[in-house]
């Protein structure tokens, strides 16, 4: 928002944004259409964009006019590349739910909003039509971190309506901060899943020639018309080259960069598959295999308790947050512990052991869950007498499972079973997200 | 128009044919670190390995309106595969396009804003970042970061007063290391360096004109000590137009001195290009649809077209009314109206064109081919073929590039960006459609940056001022003549830190920097490759009275043969001075020899003889003179 002396201006000249104005009697005077202000750079300067394509800023101080030249023009349509029904292609639906990739610049602010409209995508890919025949349903346009176990539900009942109702397979474009819980909650949710469920998303938005948008929707699209996996499971790219694209199951999955395209990384397992830029697939996992002939329709179990927390342990770390939860009436803590799963539990640091907390709460009901901040490995609770200790308080185990995970896992057993089955089923592998085995390459690069 | 006159005449000529001329300079800073990143702006040797090659392809987005900038699509058609070499030290994930921007560089700015000052420019109040979009694939991002820095300035030299519109801080793009037909291979190492950008008006008045504003800016750029030297750290683009003709951006250009002849044939080249549009008018010529004609060609002793066939591709014709004759015209030298249209079809990946203003027999054509494939594409016996040949993808899209080039030889000259070839002939080749103006949007990874009256005050400190310049360096050189090229000279400011720092005369260091330089380069000695160190250290040696003035000369031209340093070439070459306790025992035992009544000439001949690089003349005189005195 531009400052109350600029507001004022405008309104007396009658000037909208858009509109080309002539700005005068400053360090600088200028003709030239007004941008809007964004968040960026100070309230109290005009931003004007010259013929030359350039934005200036021009403090509007003392002596400075703004008048208007000429009235905006309509912003030209853009060109709309429809779906084209192709029968011979196997469907695939595409869900639509924000994100990086489910926006584009706003050219004339510069910023970045969700408004991409799926169509757009089909112009800026074109090859996506001819490798499958795609539906697409635009579900909501939201940045991936203010979704909730609403939208993950939501989600989940629109995969199951798409493949019961002839999909081959289901792309989803996600933001890709939370993608990998939104996939772990689909991995949990979704029965008697027949097959393949695609996240996917960019990490440059794309109204740019380089994003990963491009790449990572084309072979998304490939996995879902193509492959056989009867998962869920992320697919975005497998280095930083527009090389080869990595399908991670979705539960072992976990963003690991903030800004580079090959963010996404398995952790404690291989990926499912990989996918060349040209479509072809090849399998580097074990997974479950879409069924021949006929099947039972895909069921959503999809109750879900949201009083769950995910909390960190560390040096120094206050044990009353534990308190602080119950005492919201939370029925499920996931701590994310220190190496093999360890809080704090001296008696020395006067109040800084987590023991008399984590047995509180699990004796008032709630189901508390140990996972590691480590992420690869898996965590175990006899090693260290600390460990045992814990243990005994009653804090359940959560093997090689991502906290993540582990935290959407214990949301979606709250929501479907009683405490103590959703304590005996935390620690057992429900939808691949524990594995028995972990081999000695599945541990970075 | 070809001529050598620079005054006024030239003028009324130029202006005559509605000669416009701007021109752009491009200056890399020498910046510690890059404009939006903490990398280092030192390039790598060529020899360093790379770390890492990362490949990406890019496409073109819909601009600001919606639509797809000309330019930018066209870049895409090549479908081309961009490696990036990184080079561990000099590209973080800020380069490859994998992490956003660090705040912008204020040294950058602030030495971008002394030279908005030295051009008396109006700084721009908040600075904005933007973006140009960019799909050659220079950068990894498909975008340039730049903002205008400065408005409305003015310069004025050898009698030109030249407003400068604009002036800019960005980024610097990568560097190409090889190009395939589908892949081109990129340095990352000097992508994101600053680069001030200084456009001049477009009313230049002659080439030669332009070429004294280009030396002009250049020196003011250099004198202000802080921005990088060598090849590629200045570059001059030229915009170039004639009344009927159209604006033509020339990149590429490495050669200052020539800069005015690629003007002038750049003017040449649009004056052809419009006769030959009024005769093709006047013929009533067209262009007519591109037709596969790989069913004739099969089995044809045309060695560049079954070369394609044999490998499964095809070859395409189109006709050309009218255009006989003038497909081979002469346009520039050595390049004709069918080497503008060849160079079209080549960016979809084929190699070139055949046309008939060729010699179509020593291709290998057969007289009933060419028959054939007239029938074909509805051609008359009189009219012109073209002929492209390929895989069947890049040849349709050579044909189409092609038969659109060559019908808009009907229209006059297309707007184009054409790269320079270096070479003695000064022409230049289409590179791709002049990009329209829907390729901006701000870059909003970037803060806005206030420019503060402080800020301003101080680039008003550091402004370059060549007068000021001038005026120092005449303190220094007695020599106007070598004070002015020495300004005028890319060896400033070494001549600057060796004064500074090797305790050698002033005026000698001068003397050597720029007429020895001349006489040895002319002589073939490749003195230009001495690098600054070894000069440094050889004026410092003789700034001690460890070498000779003849011996100088004797080290530059065996510093110019190879490698060697200034210490092992004094000890291994024997340059060593000879002067003092020394030079009198020659003198002695010179004198020793001739005997008592041998005058102070033949003596000092004796000794000069056979240490000419070892002794100094003016020492041995003055000992010679002595013991005249002495003997009297």
């Amino acid at each position: 928002m531009y400052s109350e002396d600029i507001t004022k201006a405008m309104a007396s000249g009658g000037i909208a944004v858009g509109d080309t104005v002539s700005v005068k009697g400053g360090n600088i005077s200028v003709e030239g259409e007004l941008m809007p202000k964004t968040e960026a750079g100070n309230d109290g300067t005009l931003i004007i964009k010259l013929k030359s394509g350039y934005n200036i800023g021009i403090v509007f101080g003392e002596g400075v006019s703004i008048s208007r030249v000429s009235a905006r023009s309509a912003p030209a349509a853009f060109p709309f590349t429809k779906p084209k029904a192709n029968t011979r292609l196997p469907n695939v639906t595409v869900l639509w739910t924000g994100g990086t990739i489910g926006s584009k610049i706003d050219y004339r602010t510069g910023g970045v909003y969700m408004t991409v409209k799926p169509e757009e995508l089909l112009y800026y890919v074109p090859e996506l039509s001819g490798i499958a025949n795609i539906s697409i349903n635009h579900l909501f346009g939201t940045s991936s971190e203010d979704l909730t176990h609403l939208e993950w539900q939501k989600i989940a009942e629109e995969t199951a309506k798409a493949i019961n109702g002839g999909a081959r397979g289901v792309v989803i474009t996600h933001g890709t901060d939370t993608m990998h819980y939104t996939a772990s909650a689909l991995g949990f949710m979704l029965k008697n899943l027949n097959a393949p469920v695609v996240l996917t998303g960019s990490q440059r938005s794309s109204d740019r020639g380089s994003s990963d948008a491009f790449l990572n929707l084309t072979c998304a699209m490939h996995l879902a018309a193509k492959s056989d996996v009867a998962e869920v499971g992320i697919c975005m790219h497998a280095s930083s080259s527009d090389d080869r694209l990595s399908f991670i199951r979705g539960v072992k999955a976990r963003k690991m960069h903030t800004s580079r395209r090959d963010a996404f990384r398995p952790i404690n397992d291989r990926p499912l598959a990989m996918v060349r830029h040209n479509g072809d697939i090849s399998y580097t996992n074990q997974y479950r295999r879409v069924a021949q002939g006929r099947s039972p329709e895909v069921e959503v179990s999809g109750k879900f308790e949201p009083k769950v927390a995910l909390i960190k342990a560390y040096p120094g770390s206050e044990p009353g947050v534990i308190d602080y939860y119950t005492g919201k009436g939370y029925r499920g803590i996931i701590i994310e512990g220190t190496g093999l799963g360890h809080t704090p539990v001296s008696i020395e640091h006067e109040g800084r052991s987590w023991l008399p907390y984590i047995k509180r709460a699990v004796d008032g009901g709630a189901v508390v869950g140990m996972t590691s901040q480590c992420l690869y490995g898996r965590v175990h609770r006899n090693v260290y007498k600390n460990l045992r200790l814990l243990s005994n308080a009653g804090v359940v185990y959560c093997e090689d499972m991502l906290p993540e995970t582990a935290y959407v896992k214990l949301g979606w057993l709250l929501g479907n079973y009683s405490g103590d089955r959703a304590a005996e089923l935390l620690c057992r592998n429900v939808a691949g997200e524990i594995n028995e085995r972990v081999s000695i390459d599945e541990f970075l690069d | 128009m070809q001529n050598d006159k620079g005054g006024a005449d030239d003028a009324a000529e130029y202006k005559k044919i509605g000669f416009m001329c701007g021109l752009e300079i491009h200056q890399r800073l020498a910046t510690a670190t890059k404009l939006f990143c903490s990398c280092p702006t030192a390039i790598p040797e060529q020899a360093e390995k790379p770390l890492q090659t990362v490949y990406r392809y890019q496409r073109a987005v819909a601009g600001e309106l919606g639509d797809i900038d000309r330019s930018a699509e066209f870049e895409e058609l090549r479908n081309r595969k961009f490696v990036y070499e990184v080079h561990d030290r000099n590209a973080c994930l800020v380069e490859l396009d994998e992490e956003p921007p660090h705040e912008l560089n204020n040294e950058a700015l602030m030495v971008a804003l002394a030279f908005a000052k030295a051009m008396k420019m109006r700084v721009v109040d908040e600075l904005q970042p933007m973006r140009k979009e960019v799909v050659d694939g220079s950068d990894p991002s498909a975008f340039q970061r730049t903002m205008m820095v400065g408005l409305d300035g003015r310069i004025s030299t050898g009698g030109y007063e030249i407003s400068i519109p604009s002036m800019f801080l960005e980024e610097e793009s990568c560097g190409i290391v090889s190009s395939t037909e589908d892949t081109i291979t990129y340095d990352t190492g000097r992508l994101g360096i600053p680069l001030v950008e200084i456009d001049t008006d477009p009313y230049i008045p002659t080439p030669k004109a332009a070429k004294m504003i280009a030396l002009y800016l250049g020196t003011m750029l250099r004198i202000s000590g802080v921005v990088q030297r060598g090849i590629g750290s200045i570059r001059q683009d030229v915009n170039v137009s004639i009344r009927g003709g159209a604006r033509v951006e020339i990149k590429g250009l490495q050669d200052l001195d020539r800069l005015d002849k690629f003007i002038e044939n750049e003017v040449l080249r649009q004056q052809r290009l419009l006769e030959i549009k009024d005769a093709l008018v006047g013929a009533r010529a067209s262009v007519g649809e591109p037709a596969d004609i790989t069913d004739i060609m099969n089995g044809s002793k045309v060695r560049i077209v079954a070369s394609h066939l044999e490998k499964g591709g095809v070859a395409l014709a189109f006709g050309l009314k009218g255009f006989a004759g003038l497909l081979g015209r002469e346009v520039n030298p050595q390049r004709r109206l069918g080497t503008e249209i060849s160079d079209y079809a080549k960016m979809a990946r084929v190699n070139g064109i055949i046309h008939t203003d060729e010699d179509m027999k020593a291709y290998g054509f057969e007289a009933s081919d060419l028959a054939r494939i007239r029938h074909r594409v509805g051609a008359g016996e009189g009219d012109s073929l073209v002929i492209v040949a390929g895989a069947r993808a890049d040849a349709e899209r050579a044909a189409k590039l092609a038969a659109e080039r060559a019908k808009y030889a009907l229209v006059g000259v297309p707007l184009e960006t054409r790269g320079a070839i270096n070479s003695d002939l000064c022409v230049t080749r289409f590179l791709r459609p002049l990009p329209s103006g829907s390729r901006m949007y701000p870059e909003t990874d970037a803060k806005p940056v206030l420019v503060s009256a402080q800020m301003i005050k101080a680039a008003s400190e550091n402004a370059p001022d060549i007068e000021r310049e001038r005026k120092w360096l005449e303190s220094k050189v007695h020599g106007k003549a070598v004070a002015e090229q020495l300004l005028l000279s890319p060896k400033l400011q070494m001549y600057k830190n060796i004064v500074k720092s090797a305790g050698a005369d002033s005026e000698f260091v001068a003397n050597i920097l720029v007429q020895k330089f001349t006489e040895l380069r002319r002589g073939g000695y490749e003195v230009e490759a001495i690098d600054e160190g070894r000069l440094a250290a050889m004026f410092s040696a003789y700034g001690a009275g460890r070498i000779t003035k003849q011996g100088v000369d004797e080290l530059l031209k065996e510093m110019a043969k190879g490698e060697a340093g200034v210490d092992d070439l004094i000890e291994s070459k024997g340059l060593a001075r000879i002067s003092g306790v020394k030079l009198r025992g020659l003198v002695e035992s010179a004198r020793g020899k001739a005997g008592a009544g041998a005058g102070v000439d033949q003596l000092r001949g004796e000794i000069m003889s056979r240490h000419r690089l070892n002794v100094d003349g003016a020492e041995l005189n003055a000992m010679l003179s002595d013991l005249a005195k002495g003997a009297k």
